[in-house]
């Protein structure tokens, strides 16, 4: 068995596989996490909102060892702020190796979770190898497409590290 | 040269207060170390900062410095006229000076100091160059005269 | 006239002067540079306490374009201030600089806070995430039993590494 505290060095060796299958092959296995998370959260986020959104990670939070912050904006947005993310740190900690993609899978499965949930949200990476990041969502496209701005221009050459789903 | 062509083009809100900053760079430097550092550190400042410029003007090209001028005082609402020549040259009659004007807000009354910087990077950005900019005082502010060597 | 909106690069250029003459001459340049600031903040902190920092860092935001989130939360012992910078202008335009950065210039920020809040009595933790990031996240704390929680929490983050974590307060009693 794979104790559960080691999961994510296996994922690594999971995204490092399908890397060299093609990105093809990393985004179906994004969507197959997608349909598998949607049935932890998806019923949340539809009938609470974003107020489901911050009783569903503040639970991630404390089980995951996070050191993070989270900031609802009741009705607006809810912000989750990284500051040191268990699951990189792990995959960091790691011999055999980081995997240059491994962030993406975060977004890769929010983001869809999202979609079907009817919110917006941009998610910045601070770097490939840095466990932080903040990912924001918003109730309304105008204010998600406003914040999209102002992240882009805290990666002027790192496009890469930003993803979001509208 | 549209300002957008600037190596530097501020956009946003200003924060004023950042001439009382500059001013204690200054101040702290000449204290510690006396006008030799000032002269180095504002050297250093108009030619690698500036370096776009500077290098400009050692072409004898002046557009980038008249915009920057024009540009910066008009962020920083200042009282001026910039008459500008066709051969490069130009006159910049600065009636209220933004840094005096604010170093005064801050109680600050020191302005040889804060004259002597304009003047020094005046003088190493015009250094090598067909330029020289020549300072006359005014009440609250400098005619300012970029002319041909 | 060196503009408003170019200060910064001249700072940067001053830091790389003073550190090149010791860097004992950029620390007290630091101090200098809080005994200046405190003409604008002191009283607001004081007398306004978490709020008046607050309101002072919000002004701020606006005149230079920040971009960054700023919250008043409760601690475990008492209110807290945690403030998340995620586009630091000063830096970025030092970055965007052709004389290139001073290494060290993200230092002057809790170079002149920190012997503010010490002079107010608030217990303050920096986070500056790396040197050549403009980005960082700050606590300040009104009881210091808050502060050493949120110490402990940054050096974890760092693997104690120290150079990038930067308080006024002392470890343990």
């Amino acid at each position: 068995m794979i104790p559960s505290d080691h999961f994510v060095k296996f994922y690594a060796e999971v995204f490092k596989y399908l890397q060299k299958q093609g990105q093809a092959a990393i985004d179906e296995y994004y969507t197959t996490i997608a349909e598998h998370q949607k049935t932890h959260c998806l019923d949340l986020f539809t009938s609470k909102g974003l107020a489901g959104m911050k009783e569903y990670w503040d639970k991630i939070i404390f089980e995951e060892n996070c050191d993070a912050d989270a900031i609802l904006d009741e009705g607006k947005s809810y912000t989750f702020i990284m500051h040191h993310c268990p699951s990189l740190a792990k995959v960091l900690d790691n011999d055999a190796g980081v995997c240059d993609i491994y962030c993406d899978h975060c977004p890769g499965w929010v983001l869809p979770v999202m979609t079907a949930a009817g919110f917006y949200t941009v998610c910045d990476s601070v770097g490939a190898d840095i466990p932080r990041c903040v990912e924001k969502t918003f109730a309304k496209l105008e204010d998600a497409q406003k914040y999209l701005e102002v992240v882009k221009k805290r990666h002027p050459d790192h496009p890469e590290l930003i993803k979001c789903n509208f | 040269m549209k300002p957008e062509e600037m190596r530097y083009c501020s956009t946003g809100e200003v924060h004023l207060d950042f001439h009382g900053s500059t001013y204690v760079g200054l101040k702290y430097l000449f204290d510690h170390f006396g006008m030799e550092a000032v002269d180095e550190v504002l050297d250093s400042t108009a030619k690698k900062v500036y370096k776009s410029i500077y290098e400009r003007l050692q072409r004898g090209d002046s557009s980038e410095l008249i915009c920057h001028w024009r540009y910066y005082l008009e962020r920083e609402k200042c009282d001026f006229t910039l008459t500008e020549n066709p051969d490069g040259t130009a006159v910049l009659e600065l009636r209220e000076c933004p840094a005096l004007r604010q170093l005064a807000k801050e109680k600050i009354d020191d302005r040889p100091l804060i004259c002597h910087s304009t003047e020094k990077m005046n003088s190493c950005w015009c250094e090598g160059s067909p330029f020289e900019i020549v300072i006359e005082p005014l009440e609250n502010g400098c005619r300012q005269t970029l002319r041909r060597k | 006239m060196i503009p408003s909106d170019h200060f910064v690069r001249f700072y940067n250029e001053i830091f790389k002067f003073l550190e090149n003459k010791g860097h004992e001459h950029l620390e007290d340049y630091f101090l200098t540079i809080s005994r200046h600031q405190e003409t604008h903040c002191l009283k607001q902190f004081s007398e306004g306490g978490l709020q008046g920092m607050y309101d002072y860092w919000m002004v701020i935001k606006k005149e230079e374009n920040c971009d960054s989130d700023k919250f008043i939360e409760d601690g475990q012992y008492g209110k807290v201030l945690k403030g998340f910078m995620s586009g630091c202008p000063s830096l970025s335009k030092v970055k965007d600089n052709d004389a290139g950065a001073c290494p060290l210039y993200c230092c002057h920020c809790p170079g002149w806070v920190l012997p503010i809040m010490s002079k107010v009595g608030y217990y303050y933790v920096y986070d500056l995430i790396s040197l050549d990031m403009p980005r960082c996240q700050t606590t300040i704390c009104e009881h210091i039993e808050d502060a050493r929680a949120q110490l402990r929490l940054v050096l974890k983050r760092h693997n104690g590494d120290r150079t990038l974590v930067k308080w006024n307060f002392p470890e343990e009693d």
